[in-house]
């Protein structure tokens, strides 16, 4: 169905940087699991006195980070102090980058080919957590400090499904990147939404509604289609739409106003007299790019593995970099299969946590199941014996004796045990009426052979035999 | 420039102070000396010239990403919030 209005999106992301430490104190910046208020230091409260002592290593991952979206590195950049009053931010202002941000223009291509261009992207320094109860507000000050890279987009996003593949494209590029851990959860990436419509072929954009803070790509998507609906219904009735920032419920599925940005937001922004500029080599930003992205893979794998299963892959890092380390087409089409049929089954989702296969194991595996060593049953059994923590360093053959699941392929044993079934009284009836024409109680006859093997005959041979003997 | 009344509650607001009458026309008045004084810098051409972010050449004054221990404890620091609860900072409820 084509819509009425055409949808500009704009969206900004915050990722919060993987540093060991907070941006401006030496503090533990992981608070995943920890106590409130448990990972603070005296900067962090804002007391008295206290100078900020920039973290080089947020540099160092805003340069690889900035690289990994295609952007160009400004070797000279500089912190700025953006003014506003909340108990989440004890200084009463945060230290960003409004005039000389390190990270300037990108792309990044969603997995269709559609390029979204990147504004820019600043370092900033993360709010505390507050939550809300009846009469009163609880401050949290351990993610205060927390290194933060903020994304802004252009308004180059038309769809709520590009919203949404915009965000996870988004996510899996700074995770590959190893800049950050890319737990949705517990908010290692925030998204923005900046929403307008307008007529096609309009001039100018419409009046835009930003909603703050969605922490997952699927109420990124709901948001987007909500706010279509809603503007839609206002343009359609002849009233304007409020420029304003709402909130997303997930629950309700609605967005709802909480402040208009009409009772303007004064920052008063300034340049930042404790922390002194920072001016990058060229030489430092060619030795911090990233390793392969997603863009990498696709171009890796895109011929071998169909891309709905390489799409699924691509949310799991480690799986398609041990592909890529399989080297070989066929391995890699037939473990790719195991990864996304076995490992991604939901049953075995847990194993995710384990160290994989190596490469050596994998190989041996896809081999001993082309040789007909081992039943497509058998694949999957010794497969999932690589994540036991009894078998993990065993090869594939060790692991398929160990599970009784080799299949017989030498023809003289095999030869002896069809023998055996055709001397055994009780099939003399099915040999009877397979020369008599009956040609489907040969199936019989192979689980016959089967059975006599404990499963470990390879069918199809034991079927040839089984003709030969029966002519 | 003049400052007005407006300007000052303004600014007030931003900073989530309340001010009495008296003080209103005092600060302004202070605030309005202060920005004449400094206005003298209006005569000078600064078409083209960077806004001086510091004024020693220091650059790149970071530190290595090690835990380090602090001055202060959790608990210490948590005491110097006028309200605690369940260790967390208690504030008058906002938004």
């Amino acid at each position: 169905m084509s819509k009425k209005y055409e949808i500009t999106i704009g969206i900004e992301c915050h990722v919060q940087l993987a540093t060991k430490t907070k941006l401006f104190s030496e503090v533990d910046n992981d608070a995943r699991g920890k106590d409130p208020n448990t990972c603070v230091s005296p900067v962090d409260y804002a007391l008295p006195g206290m100078l900020p002592r920039l973290n080089k290593e947020a540099i160092r991952m805003a340069v690889v980070a900035g690289q990994a979206l295609n952007s160009e590195i400004n070797l000279s950049s500089r912190f700025d102090r953006k003014h506003y009053y909340y108990p989440d931010l004890p200084k009463g202002y945060q230290i960003s980058q409004l005039y000389h941000p390190i990270i300037g223009a990108g792309y990044i291509e969603l997995p269709d080919g559609t390029r979204i261009r990147i504004e820019h992207a600043h370092l900033e320094e993360d709010a505390g957590k507050l939550s809300h109860y009846d009469t009163y507000s609880l401050v949290d000050l351990n993610r205060a400090g927390t290194p933060l890279i903020e994304i802004v987009s252009m308004p180059d996003i038309h769809s709520a499904k590009h919203a949404h593949d915009y965000c996870k494209e988004l996510w899996r590029i700074m995770t590959f990147a190893g800049v950050c851990y890319g737990d949705l959860y517990n908010g290692n990436m925030r998204f923005d939404v900046n929403i307008s419509l307008a007529l096609p072929g309009a001039e100018k954009l419409g009046t835009r509604a930003e909603i703050k803070n969605l922490n997952s790509f699927r109420s990124v998507e709901r948001a987007v289609e909500y706010e279509y609906e809603r503007q839609s219904k206002l343009l359609d009735a002849g009233e304007r739409v409020v420029q304003e920032t709402r909130g997303w419920n997930d629950a309700t599925g609605k967005t709802t106003s909480q402040r208009s940005k009409e009772e303007a937001q004064d920052y008063r922004y300034m340049p930042e007299p404790d922390i002194p500029p920072i001016n990058l080599t060229k030489e430092f930003v060619e030795a911090n790019k990233p390793g392969l992205l997603p863009a990498d893979y696709r171009e890796k794998l895109g011929g071998t593995i169909s891309s709905d299963i390489l799409e699924i892959l691509l949310d799991y890092q480690p799986l398609v970099a041990k592909l890529v380390e399989l080297e070989d087409k066929n391995a890699i089409k037939k473990v790719s299969n195991l990864f996304s049929s076995v490992l991604l089954a939901e049953e075995n989702t847990s194993l995710l946590n384990d160290e994989l296969p190596s490469a050596t194991q994998l190989k041996d595996l896809v081999a001993m199941s082309e040789n007909q060593e081992l039943s497509s049953t058998g694949t999957k059994e010794v497969f999932i014996k690589f994540f036991d923590p009894e078998m993990h360093f065993k090869d594939a053959k060790t692991i398929a004796k160990e599970l009784n699941v080799l299949q017989e392929n030498d023809t003289g044993a095999l030869e002896a045990i069809v023998d055996k079934v055709l001397a055994d009284p009780a099939t003399k009836k099915a040999q009877e009426d397979y020369k008599a024409g009956q040609e489907k109680v040969l199936g019989f006859l192979v689980g016959q052979v089967m059975k006599e093997s404990h499963g470990k005959a390879n069918p199809s041979a034991a079927q040839t035999i089984l003709k030969e003997k029966l002519k | 420039m003049e400052i007005t009344r407006e300007d000052i509650l303004h600014l007030a607001d931003l900073s989530n102070f309340s001010l009495s009458e008296a003080e209103i026309d005092s600060l302004g008045n202070n605030l309005q000396d202060i920005i004449k004084y400094i206005s003298q810098l209006d005569e000078l051409d600064t078409e083209g010239v960077e806004p001086t972010y510091q004024v020693f050449e220091m650059e790149n004054v970071w530190r290595d990403d090690e835990i380090l221990g602090q001055d202060a404890t959790p608990d210490e620091l948590l005491a110097t919030a006028p309200a605690e609860y369940q260790h967390q900072i208690k504030v008058p409820k906002v938004l």
